[in-house]
């Protein structure tokens, strides 16, 4: 396979180096919004639906990168562009079970809803996967990003006469640096207005190399022409090759992957809850996934085909055995001028660090949830008042973000064998993903699913997951839809309809016998012997996971060794964790939105539509969450006292930048004035003089 | 072209995919969260719907064109149309929810 280096000029380098200044500081700027954790992670709720829109753009298209998806245009066509094409079937479950639940509930992080709806057991597990799965996919990205360097990199550079080879790793060492050092600093807030700049320019920088491509070639029409018939098709053929099949890829990406990115993408939903309104979280998703994606597609994936195209006319100036994940920049170089070349690089390595920092930021609000505040209250560490508590933690999630960036540079070890990044991206994908998508989706959508059947997922599931990895051809193989299995990289794609059907075979089987566990489970809390009964299945628990974990013994004992744990992990799970299905299903269920909405406002919610009204802050004394209108703007907005607002800027173009949430107080006299508090002004951003907008909220 | 690398994909993706929508549709009205008695909600299904005969369009259109069936510069004009089509219904929905 073809392999480049040293592409590229120092006109180029100059641009890119310039390009990365630009966007530190403009990140960087943002940082000075950041006053607490709630800023430094949600941005504080406050931002316009179009806003996220494009700042969810720059996410979107660096990790399903330039990369990955040029290499699999260049190898198998428009296809390529399939995943991006497949995430509207979830969405009514997103728009109306998943986004009203986390918005309402007030959660911070997806393992703090698994403690709230199941069990602080169910949260540590699912914090554990969750750690692994973002871990992963922040190495996915420092890999990708390693590779769309490396081409441009000499092989090896000398100092005082010492030589030293560019390695994928050192490389990937290096950026890891840059890219930790706005997020660190920044915050979330940073992170959106950052990826909001990115996202238009990324836009533009992949439609000037479609634009510079198809002129090179000499038209729409010659480029059209020139390409294979089945390279125009937009789907893969249904079962092969190994490598990219339609079949193995539905399973990973528009059934797992899309339950993964809208369900437990912490970086995505923490995207959703910087919205202002739940109704904004479903516009972004909306326009998302209906307009934004296929465009994307188009940026992302528009290099392969054009790099195929010259490689059928012209295979001396692109060979057909370029690397493919080489052929976006091998392609960029080709087609753009020195300097346009760099800007294109930019705007590709930029995309993916937003990626790559959104996901740090969201694995540092991770930490922060669920392993920081969970261990002190653990401690029993003294209590310290709101603002240093708040300080404190602003320190330790600007120190996770450093250690979540090292981490993922480890993970990239996992994943540097893979042929593509493709195919890294789908195995892990499949891999990773399908215990807490079921766990999250069955635990919303099913008020019947307990902690006893969500832990048996995680633990069950895994089981019969790794014994699915470690025999394929036995337990995959039965799913694979006439895949041909590649003794290198099993069933990359197919493996998550495997992992999927065990894990919800698990939830599912443990779900409708909770009757009969709880059943036992008595009569052993009734024997004199009980407590033995107990720790012998404890053991007995332990070491038949530990067979399967550790691969010891054949493996129909190892078959046999998954049976047993999905049979005594309910039990053990019923006799140790207390649950109440009223109280832990309560406003956490897509059947109790209204509960959480009540619960959310703190009162019945007021749902009469009223008007916007414009008004003028006069500051007064006090301090808490309450502001004051006059009786006829009240009566506008159709508010009452204690229904909930949202007061903004005026000016649309700042997206909700400058506003605040508070609450109804009691009405004034004077029209067009709101009565706030100096904290509010200051959390507000607000400027005295300028007029500000209010909208009844609930 | 073989009927695998054509038509199957899609019917398969349309097949599931569609099953799986419906069921969210049906799943979220069941429980309450998805009220087609308000009128925001109304838009919403309106949307949702939209969403999902624009994918499939989508998809229809450009195996048609890769099968040469029709012109490959038909695809982003239906497209367009159906982008037409829904800022116009989505605009008189928004009328009426404020009528």
């Amino acid at each position: 396979m073809q392999t480049f280096h040293s592409i590229g000029t120092s006109t180029d380098w100059i641009v890119m180096v310039v390009y990365f200044i630009v966007i530190m500081l403009f990140g960087s700027n943002f940082g000075r919004y950041t006053k607490n954790t709630s800023d430094f992670f949600f941005g504080g709720r406050r931002f316009s639906w179009w806003l996220i829109t494009m700042s969810i753009v720059a996410t979107g298209v660096g990790s399903h990168s330039f990369v990955k998806y040029s290499a699999k245009g260049f190898e198998h066509g428009i296809s390529s562009t399939m995943t991006y094409l497949n995430d509207w079937f979830f969405i009514p479950f997103f728009m109306f079970g998943w986004l009203p639940i986390i918005v309402y509930s007030k959660i911070r992080s997806i393992p703090e809803y698994f403690e709230k709806r199941f069990s602080p057991s169910a949260r540590f597990l699912a914090t554990i996967l969750l750690l692994l799965y973002m871990i992963g996919y922040i190495g996915i990205g420092f890999l990708t990003l390693g590779k769309a360097v490396i081409p441009m990199l000499p092989e090896a550079f000398t100092i005082l006469g010492m030589t030293f080879p560019i390695t994928l790793m050192g490389a990937i060492i290096i950026i890891a640096i840059i890219t930790g050092v706005y997020i660190t600093f920044g915050g979330q807030t940073a992170v959106i207005f950052t990826d909001l700049l990115q996202g238009f320019i990324l836009l533009f920088a992949g439609f000037l190399l479609f634009f510079f491509g198809i002129t090179y070639l000499g038209g729409f029409d010659l480029f059209w022409n020139l390409l294979p018939a089945e390279w125009k098709l937009p789907l893969a053929d249904f079962n092969q090759p190994a490598n990219f099949n339609f079949v193995g890829i539905f399973w990973q990406d528009a059934i797992a992957g899309s339950i993964g990115f809208l369900f437990m993408n912490q970086g995505l939903i923490m995207r959703f809850m910087a919205c202002k309104n739940v109704n904004e979280g479903r516009k972004a998703a909306a326009i998302n996934i209906l307009f934004v994606l296929p465009i994307s597609a188009i940026v992302v994936g528009n290099a392969g085909w054009i790099g195929k195209a010259i490689s059928v006319v012209s295979p001396d100036i692109v060979s057909p055995s370029v690397s493919p994940d080489q052929i976006f920049v091998v392609v960029a170089n080709i087609i753009a001028s020195p300097g346009m070349f760099g800007f294109i690089m930019a705007a590709l390595t930029a995309a993916l660090m937003s990626t790559v920092d959104t996901l740090i930021n969201a694995t540092a609000a991770i930490y922060i949830n669920d392993v920081y505040r969970p261990v002190r209250k653990f401690l029993k560490k003294k209590a310290v008042s709101n603002t240093e508590n708040d300080r404190r933690e602003l320190g330790v999630a600007r120190y996770a973000s450093v250690g979540v960036t090292a981490l993922g540079v480890l993970a990239v070890l996992a994943f540097k064998n893979f042929p593509t990044v493709y195919e890294a991206h789908g195995y892990f994908h499949s891999t990773l993903t399908p215990p807490l998508v079921v766990g999250i989706f069955l635990g919303v959508f099913w008020k019947r699913f307990t902690p006893s059947a969500v832990i048996t997922t995680f633990v069950g599931g895994v089981a019969l997951m790794i014994l699915g990895a470690r025999s394929p051809g036995i337990f995959i193989a039965p799913f694979d839809h006439g895949i041909e299995m590649n003794p290198d990289h099993p069933y990359s794609y197919i493996r998550a309809l495997y992992n999927t059907l065990v894990c919800t075979g698990a939830a599912v089987l443990v779900t409708i016998t909770t009757k009969w566990q709880r059943q036992l489970i008595s009569t052993i809390r009734n024997n004199q012997n009980g407590k033995t009964i107990i720790n012998a299945i404890v053991i007995i628990t332990i070491s038949v996971f530990s067979i399967v974990l550790f691969n010891i013994s054949g493996m129909s004992f190892q078959v046999l060794s998954a049976i047993l744990v999905i049979m005594f992990v309910p039990l053990l799970v019923t006799y140790f964790v207390p649950y109440d299905e009223k109280i832990n299903t309560s406003g956490l269920t897509a059947g109790s939105i209204n509960i959480a909405r009540k619960l959310f406002k703190g009162g019945e919610p007021n749902d009469q539509e009223g008007e916007k009204v414009l008004v003028q802050l006069e500051a007064v004394g006090g301090d808490g969450n309450v502001v004051r209108f006059s009786n006829k703007d009240m009566e506008d907005m159709k508010a009452v006292p204690g229904d909930l607002v949202y007061i903004s800027d005026k000016r649309k173009w700042m997206g909700g930048l400058k506003s605040i949430h508070a609450v109804f107080g009691p009405p004034h006299d004077e029209i067009g004035k709101v009565y706030i508090t100096a904290d509010q002004i200051k959390h507000g951003l607000f400027v005295p003089g300028k007029i500000l907008e209010a909208e009844k909220e609930m | 072209m073989d009927f695998t690398h054509t038509w199957l994909p899609f019917i398969y993706l349309y097949g599931f995919g569609g099953v799986l929508f419906i069921l969210g549709v049906i799943i979220t009205l069941k429980a309450g969260s998805f009220n087609l008695k308000r009128k925001a909600h109304k838009k919403w299904m309106w949307v949702l719907l939209f969403g999902f005969v624009w994918y499939m369009m989508m998809h229809a259109l450009l195996i048609w064109a890769a099968l040469e069936m029709i012109s490959v510069y038909t695809v982003p004009i239906v497209l367009l149309g159906l982008v037409v089509v829904f800022v116009v219904v989505t605009l008189m929905l928004r009328k009426m929810e404020r009528a």
